[in-house]
C-alpha cells in the first residue's frame, strides 16, 4: 500500500485544513448555478417558443455539453477559448483560471438546467395560461405569475439533483489547478503521503453538505407544493388533465417496476 | 352590446367558421347549440382572441378590433371587457380560491389589495364558496371549482362573459349546482354568451338559442319557439338526438 501507515487522527486534524477552501468550493457552485439559470433560461426560451434558428442552435449547445465529459471541457475551455478570443485580438492570458472553471460549469449547468426549465414549464396546462389571458395578463404577466411559480415547484427536485452534483463536480478544478477543496486535498497528500485520511476526510465533508442541501431542497419543496398535497395525499394526482409532475412520475416509475418485479 | 361580424376561422385548410355573424344585446343570455365539431367553442374564443380569426370583425361595446389584424392593444382591450369560464376550470393551481379570483383584479385592473379581497370574498360568498376561500383547487370538487371559475369571471365585473361548456367535464351530481350558480348571475342582468350542451338549461334560461352546424348559424331564436318548432331539418335530428324529452315537450 502507498502512503504512510493509517492514523485516524490525521483525518480530524485534516477537517479544519479542508474545510479552510470550502468557501471557494461553494462560491464556485453558487456561481455555477447563478449563470447556469442564466444560460438555461437563454436556450430554453427558443425552445419552449420555437424560435426556427436558435431553437437548432440550442439543442446542439445542449447536446455537447450534455454529451460530453465535464472534464474535457473543463480543458477545451481553459485552453480552447483563449486561442479563439486570440483571432478577434483579445487577450486573456490574465485572466484568473477560477473565471474558466465557473465558465465550464455554469455553461455544463445551463445544458440541464435549460432541460429542466422546459420540462417544468410544459408541465403547466396551457389551459392556465389562457386563463390568465382571459383575465386581461400579458404573455409575460402570464409566464411570471402563474408558469414559472408552477414550473418552479415542479423542477425543484431536479435542481436538487443539479445543485449536488455540481458540487461533487467541483472537485474536477484542481485538474487546472484550482485551489478547492479537492485540490487543497492534493497537497495534503503531497506533504503527508496520508491518502486515506485525507480522502476520508473529504468524502465525509461533501457528503455532509449534499445531505444538508437534500434536506434544505426537500423542506422547500414540501413548501411549493403545499397546493397540491392533498392531491398527492388522495392518489389522485395520476387523474387525467391533471398537469405531470416529475415526483408523480417517478412515482409512477417507481410502481411500474416494483409490478414488474412481482410479476 | 357584442358585434361579431363575418367571423371566419380556419386551421390551415379545414375552415372551422364559415363567416359567422351574431349580434347580442346587453343583459341577453345566449345559449350556442350545436354538434361536436360545429365551431361552438372555437367561434367564443375568437371573442376575446384566445383564437384569432382568419377574418371578420369583433366588437364588444364601442370597442371594434379586426379579426385578421388585431393590434396588442386591441386583444388586450377585448380581453378586459370579457371573462371567460372554461371547459375544465382552468384554475390557478397554485392559488387558493381567493387568490384566483383577486389575481386578475390586482395584477390588471390595479385594484388595491385590500378593496380587492373584499370584493373577491363577497363574489366567492355569492357563488356560494364562503367558507372555502383558502382552499386549493386540488381541495374542492370539479362543481366547486367551476364556481370558483365563475366568481374569477364574475369580480372583473365584464361587459360579457364566455362560458365554454361549463358543465360537460363536471360529474353529472355536479352540474346542478354549478347551472345553478349561472342561473342566478343570468337573472342579474350580466350579458353571457354560454356554449353548451345542457338543454334544459339553454331551454330555461337563455333569452336566445343560436343552432350552429358545420360552421355556419343554421337557426336563431327564442329559446321556446327552437325547441318546439325547429324550422331547419338539422335543427330537429340534432334535438331529437340530443334530448329525447325536447321530441315529448311540444
Amino acid at each position: 500500500m502507498p502512503g504512510a501507515k493509517f492514523d485516524i487522527a490525521y483525518v480530524f486534524d485534516y477537517f479544519p485544513k479542508l474545510l479552510s477552501t470550502l468557501g471557494l468550493t461553494l462560491t464556485i457552485v453558487g456561481w455555477s448555478i447563478l449563470l447556469g439559470l442564466g444560460f438555461g433560461f437563454l436556450v430554453a426560451l427558443p425552445r419552449l417558443y420555437k424560435v426556427p434558428i436558435l431553437q437548432r442552435v440550442s439543442q446542439v449547445y445542449v447536446s455537447f455539453f450534455r454529451g460530453t465529459p465535464i472534464l474535457i471541457q473543463l480543458f477545451l475551455i481553459y485552453y480552447g477559448l483563449p486561442e479563439l478570443l486570440k483571432l478577434v485580438h483579445a487577450d486573456v492570458t490574465r485572466t484568473p483560471v477560477l473565471v474558466f472553471v465557473v465558465l465550464t460549469y455554469s455553461l455544463h449547468a445551463g445544458a440541464y438546467l435549460s432541460e429542466m426549465i422546459r420540462a417544468g414549464v410544459t408541465a403547466v396546462d396551457r389551459g392556465q395560461v389562457e386563463a390568465a389571458y382571459s383575465v386581461g395578463m400579458s404573455g409575460f404577466q402570464a409566464f411570471v405569475r402563474i408558469v414559472l411559480p408552477q414550473a418552479f415547484a415542479i423542477s425543484l427536485p431536479v435542481f436538487a439533483n443539479l445543485v449536488i452534483a455540481t458540487l461533487k463536480d467541483t472537485s474536477l478544478a484542481f485538474s487546472l489547478g484550482v485551489m478547492e477543496m479537492t485540490g487543497k486535498a492534493q497537497t495534503l497528500i503531497t506533504l503527508s503521503q496520508h491518502f486515506v485520511e485525507t480522502y476520508i476526510a473529504l468524502a465525509v465533508i461533501y457528503f455532509v453538505i449534499s445531505f444538508a442541501l437534500e434536506k434544505v431542497f426537500l423542506l422547500l419543496e414540501r413548501r411549493l407544493l403545499k397546493h397540491d398535497r392533498r392531491e398527492t395525499d388522495s392518489g389522485k394526482r395520476f387523474g387525467w388533465r391533471r398537469a405531470p409532475s416529475l415526483r408523480g412520475l417517478l412515482a409512477k416509475t417507481a410502481r411500474a417496476q416494483e409490478g414488474r418485479s412481482r410479476a | 352590446m357584442i358585434q361579431l361580424s363575418r367571423i371566419t376561422k380556419a386551421f390551415g385548410r379545414h375552415e372551422v367558421l364559415k363567416g359567422i355573424d351574431l349580434t347580442v344585446g346587453k343583459g341577453e343570455v345566449v345559449a350556442i347549440l350545436g354538434p361536436s365539431g360545429s365551431g361552438k367553442t372555437t367561434l367564443l374564443r375568437c371573442i376575446n382572441f384566445l383564437e384569432k380569426p382568419s377574418g371578420g370583425t369583433v366588437a364588444i361595446g364601442d370597442f371594434k378590433a379586426d379579426g385578421k389584424h388585431p393590434s396588442k392593444k386591441e386583444i388586450h382591450a377585448l380581453r378586459l371587457k370579457s371573462a371567460m369560464v372554461f371547459q375544465h376550470y382552468n384554475l390557478f393551481r397554485h392559488k387558493t380560491a381567493l387568490e384566483n379570483v383577486m389575481e386578475g383584479l390586482v395584477v390588471v385592473r390595479k385594484i388595491p389589495k385590500e378593496q380587492a379581497r373584499a370584493k373577491s370574498i363577497s363574489v366567492l360568498e355569492k357563488v356560494g364558496l364562503g367558507s372555502k376561500i383558502d382552499a386549493y383547487p386540488s381541495q374542492l370538487s370539479g362543481g366547486q371549482q367551476q364556481r370558483v371559475g365563475i366568481a374569477r369571471a364574475l369580480a372583473l365585473e365584464p361587459e360579457v362573459i364566455l362560458f365554454d361548456e361549463p358543465t360537460s367535464a363536471l360529474d353529472p351530481e355536479l352540474v346542478g349546482e354549478v347551472l345553478e350558480v349561472i342561473r342566478r348571475i343570468a337573472k342579474e342582468g350580466i350579458t353571457m354568451i354560454v356554449v353548451t350542451h345542457e338543454m334544459g338549461f339553454a331551454r330555461d334560461v337563455a333569452n336566445r338559442v343560436v343552432f350552429m352546424d358545420e360552421g355556419l348559424v343554421i337557426e336563431e331564436g327564442d329559446p321556446k319557439e327552437i325547441f318546439a318548432r325547429p324550422k331547419e331539418e338539422r335543427t330537429k335530428q340534432f334535438l331529437k338526438r340530443i334530448t329525447p324529452e325536447a321530441s315529448y315537450s311540444i
